[in-house]
């Protein structure tokens, strides 16, 4: 009423006044409704928004012993002593190999073969960073407890989450430009049964193509197991999300999450082992093999004696 | 020396939500943590529709202090489950191992991503001092120390939640069963998955 007064009184700016008191009313009343939560739709945001804050709680409890014992039995009994005795074990039979067999040496001077491209090269060099990053920060998680927990370990998980996106930004190209050479062949079976010439000190024409067959083993599980790490990774780091598709498997959310925890650590065993064992044969067991992710060429000595049906095919062409 | 037990009575919650409310607002908690839950089940379906409040029951074993791989768990002489947000690293192990979904994560770290574990003390604070600041900026408030019941059952309208030694809490459980006249007096709803053997 006050405000119709002051119209009449001063004439001329009432659009203005009208306007602005208008605006008052509108706005605020538009702010109240955004701002006061209705009685249902806060409880529907109550149980929709998480799938571990609802009735499934109930469905949950009922049904921990489906994965949730599961994963306590592993994780207290297995996980950190299997990781603690593979990486044991592949330290241990390495520094044997080093002191009892030794490096290979091969000869740098002759031809060179340009083998790897720089985007082959970059594309590996990326993934290496990625797991110069995820696999040690993984090992202060497992190990978490002997450095005190913390802002330590805490910060380690974060960079294991960076590294992962690292990863995944270079898994996709590497399983497409190695996918053909990395197919399995006869060469394989061969080399497998002299134990790729590692427990010889003699120099011998190893058969393998471009990659022989431990780094075939190891270009499938750092791709298809790293795809598998980055899945289980994921569920576990979003925790609580709403995916249909996994829905379909007619899991609850936690038991996904279990699931995910229980897989994660398992295969993230087989990847440290093999991680550790193709940093020792690139950097210590064949002397000088790092040069050709460096530069791209390999020296003809090595790649007639580690890779001949590959070093026959090149000499073929030429 | 007492054994603390938690205990709600699924034939008197009427899913008011005050607990869950309480404890929010006792310990100040962050937008979208409730350290207690209520769940209806069998909504709609006549005879069958209860609702129950869910929280960390406190177990015997914890197996959330078995999994953590940093040991930032303890268990303190009455039973009560504490864990040191400063040793916590928010892996989410502690989640995937309760049976009652009470560990939570409030993304509060950089960039939204998960940060440290939170949840139900029973009122009993954390490793800090007794009723400093930090203990209760970091974990609540600190009731038990103060002699107070535990917010939630402290406001529970229909003395649905009840907490306190397991004797006591017992003895109420089974004069309410035979009162009602129905029902078998076993043992209180989730207590032989919290507290076996």
């Amino acid at each position: 009423m006050a405000g119709v007064q002051l119209i009449k009184v001063k004439g001329l700016p009432m659009k203005k006044l009208l306007l602005f008191l208008f605006g008052i009313v509108f706005l605020n009343a538009r702010e109240f409704i955004g701002k006061v939560p209705l009685v249902e739709s806060a409880k529907e945001v109550h149980f929709t928004g998480s799938h571990l804050n609802s009735p499934e709680l109930l469905h949950n409890i009922l049904h921990y012993q489906d994965w949730g014992e599961l994963f306590v039995y592993l994780q207290v009994h297995w996980f950190r002593l299997l990781f603690s005795a593979v990486t044991v074990a592949v330290l241990v039979i390495f520094l044997l190999h080093y002191l009892v067999i030794g490096p290979k040496v091969f000869s740098h001077d002759g031809r060179k073969f340009y083998i790897f491209s720089l985007f082959q090269r970059a594309i590996h060099w990326i993934a290496a960073l990625s797991f110069i990053i995820i696999v040690p920060t993984g090992f202060m998680m497992i190990y978490g407890k002997y450095l005190g927990g913390g802002d330590l370990v805490l910060n380690a998980r974060y960079l294991h989450d960076i590294g992962a996106v690292i990863f995944l930004v270079s898994v996709i190209p590497m399983f497409l430009m190695w996918l053909i050479p990395m197919l399995p062949t006869i060469d394989d079976i061969k080399w497998l049964f002299i134990a790729g010439g590692y427990l010889t000190k003699k120099k011998i024409e190893v058969p393998a193509g471009k990659f022989n067959a431990g780094q075939k083993l190891w270009f499938w599980l750092a791709t298809l197991g790293g795809f598998v790490m980055i899945i289980s990774g994921a569920v576990m780091y979003f925790q609580d999300f709403d995916i249909t598709l996994l829905k379909s498997l007619n899991l609850d959310q936690i038991d996904i999450d279990r699931i995910a925890a229980i897989v994660h650590n398992f295969l993230g065993v087989a990847i440290a082992a093999l991680f550790i064992t193709h940093l020792y044969m690139s950097v210590f067991a064949i002397k000088g093999s790092l040069d050709s992710m460096k530069s791209g060429y390999k020296s003809e000595d090595e790649l007639k004696h580690l890779h001949s049906s590959f070093y026959k095919k090149l000499i073929g062409k030429k | 020396m007492a054994r603390m037990k938690f205990y709600c009575d699924e034939g008197r919650c009427i899913e008011c939500n005050g607990c869950t409310v309480a404890c929010e607002e006792a310990h100040e908690l962050p937008v979208g943590i409730s350290r207690r839950k209520v769940v209806t089940v069998n909504e709609g379906i006549e005879g069958q529709e209860f609702s129950v409040s869910v929280a960390c029951m406190h177990c015997t074993d914890a197996p959330c202090e078995q999994v953590c791989p940093v040991d930032c768990f303890y268990i303190r002489a009455d039973g009560i489950v504490l864990h040191d947000k400063e040793k916590c690293i928010g892996c989410g192990y502690c989640l995937y191992a309760c049976p009652f979904g009470a560990p939570q994560f409030p993304r509060d770290g950089a960039f939204g991503t998960r940060g440290v574990m939170d949840k139900c003390t029973m009122c009993a604070g954390g490793p800090e001092p007794t009723n400093s600041p930090k203990e209760r900026e970091l974990y609540g408030q600190n009731r038990i120390a103060e002699g107070k019941v535990p917010m939630c059952a402290a406001v529970c309208s229909t003395n649905a939640l009840i907490v306190g030694d397991e004797v006591e809490v017992a003895n109420i459980y089974r004069k309410r069963v035979m009162s009602r006249g129905k029902g078998v007096i076993g043992v209180p709803y989730g207590w032989s998955t919290a507290y076996k053997g």
